[in-house]
């Protein structure tokens, strides 16, 4: 719980005051995500939709979004996240890199549905080119991240 | 037999809970801005807030730091004396241009606050939007420096947003170029109204303009101080292109902001309703 809570104030803090210095053309990766794939495939998948809400709130509370949208996705990409832990357990990096990659785009599919489920503004190919760079961003970051050592070790443990 | 039930399908239940939950929250700001929802908002950016401070006051620091390191380490042994001066110079050098820089900087909005008589509020932005979908930024003033939600947020070339959301330390501004948001705009040409909103490529669009009216590209676009929020003549942005649909009733046209919204360090807050007058005035004389 408390190494939960400080990843994700170091996570908030980090997303808000120094990705703007590594954004390219506007896109960030997205910690939140990453840190939800590393938390959620350690605890069991009723832990990981709480912590994936709790972190999509708080990510929601530091961005212009309404309070739930990404608590609603990183709710449920938690629960399949902690659900598939053991099926997508790997050591291959390219895996790796498709695994996140494939996570990050569908929470930001899933975004995008329910922005415009909710209210209706946002076009479709304006959305997509959102969605394709930050989850190539995300994906490269989260990949890289795996490659240190420490992480890795971790990681293999968790898994 | 019910909890037995429960406990059985405890994962689905979890899930099903939560996420329910997350609609119904959603659905609540879509109908009805509650109360409720500003808080948890408020305080999850109360309790954020401060570290995210520290986080960007520490990178500045520790920024100064490695580039202090990167020199040193380029010191030659048989020049130590003259490298260190040379980088003691370098650095006296850096912190001028900086402090001439901010100087130019606060200059402008010192000037934009003459010109425009208003009483101001000067911040400097500490954090940015958590996600790519939304333009927000957070600054180091809150309701402990007298902000309130929905004051002006203005910087020396033009319009930047509004306050959104306000802790004690620190408050949340929505820029103009968020998806979300509109503001009552006008051509300074013409005279034609129309409704200023953001987009998801960080552009920003004037709709809603008469099919008939008189609009090309370099007009300029200022606020028509329709709505209540914003004060008439600041500068919003320049039409780039106009685009005229068929079957349309209205046109739009794209718009460059006046104001580079992905370089804002500091800004000013627009205080208070009566000091709004001075934009209107100023603007008075206008065609």
């Amino acid at each position: 719980m408390k190494r939960f809570f400080v990843g994700l104030l170091a996570c908030a803090s980090a997303q808000a005051a120094l990705l703007g210095s590594v954004s390219v053309g506007g896109v960030r990766p997205d910690l939140f995500i990453l840190l939800l794939f590393f938390l959620s495939s350690r605890v069991s998948p009723e832990a990981a939709t709480l912590q994936g809400f709790v972190l999509g709130l708080c990510q929601d509370a530091l961005s212009g979004g309404p309070l739930g949208l990404r608590g609603f996705t990183f709710a449920f990409f938690g629960f399949l996240t902690a659900w598939l832990s053991h099926d997508l357990a790997t050591e291959r990096p390219v895996t790796q890199f498709w695994l996140l990659l494939t996570g990050a785009a569908g929470a930001g599919v899933l975004t995008f549905v329910l922005l415009t489920f909710f209210f209706e503004v946002f076009p479709l190919l304006p959305a997509l080119a959102v969605i394709g760079p930050e989850a190539v961003y995300t994906a490269v970051v989260g990949f890289l991240l795996l490659r240190l050592p420490r992480v890795r070790a971790t990681f293999a443990r968790q898994t | 037999m019910f909890w037995r039930l429960v406990a059985r399908h405890r994962r689905g239940v979890v899930l099903s809970i939560v996420l329910l939950g997350a609609f119904l929250l959603l659905t609540v700001q879509v109908r009805h801005d509650r109360a409720v929802v500003s808080f948890v908002r408020q305080a999850i950016l109360f309790t954020v807030a401060p570290f995210i401070k520290l986080t960007a006051m520490t990178a500045g620091g520790a920024g100064a730091v490695w580039r202090d390191y990167v020199d040193l380490r380029k010191v030659r042994q048989d020049n130590l004396r003259l490298q260190r001066e040379a980088a003691f110079l370098q650095q006296r050098i850096d912190q001028l241009e900086e402090q001439a820089l901010e100087t130019r900087r606060l200059q402008g909005l010192l000037a934009m606050r003459e010109t425009w008589r208003a009483d101001y509020l000067a911040a400097r932005v500490v954090g940015k939007d958590a996600t790519n979908w939304f333009k927000t930024i957070l600054i180091d003033r809150g309701s402990r420096s007298g902000l309130r939600r929905n004051l002006p947020v203005v910087a020396p070339d033009g319009l930047v947003g509004r306050v959104v959301e306000v802790t004690p330390s620190t408050a949340k501004v929505q820029l103009i170029t968020d998806p979300v948001s509109a503001a009552g705009a006008l051509m300074q040409r013409t005279r034609v109204t129309g409704i200023v909103s953001g987009h998801l490529d960080a552009g920003l669009r004037i709709r809603y303009l008469p099919l008939l009216a008189d609009v090309a590209a370099g007009d300029e676009v200022v606020t028509s101080g329709m709505g209540g929020v914003f004060p008439k003549g600041i500068p919003v942005g320049r039409v780039i292109s106009v685009e005229r649909k068929s079957g349309a009733l209205f046109q739009e046209a794209a718009l460059q902001p006046k104001v580079d919204l992905g370089r804002l360090e500091e800004v000013l807050i627009l205080m208070g309703t009566e000091q709004r007058e001075g934009f209107e005035s100023r603007n008075r004389g206008l065609p």
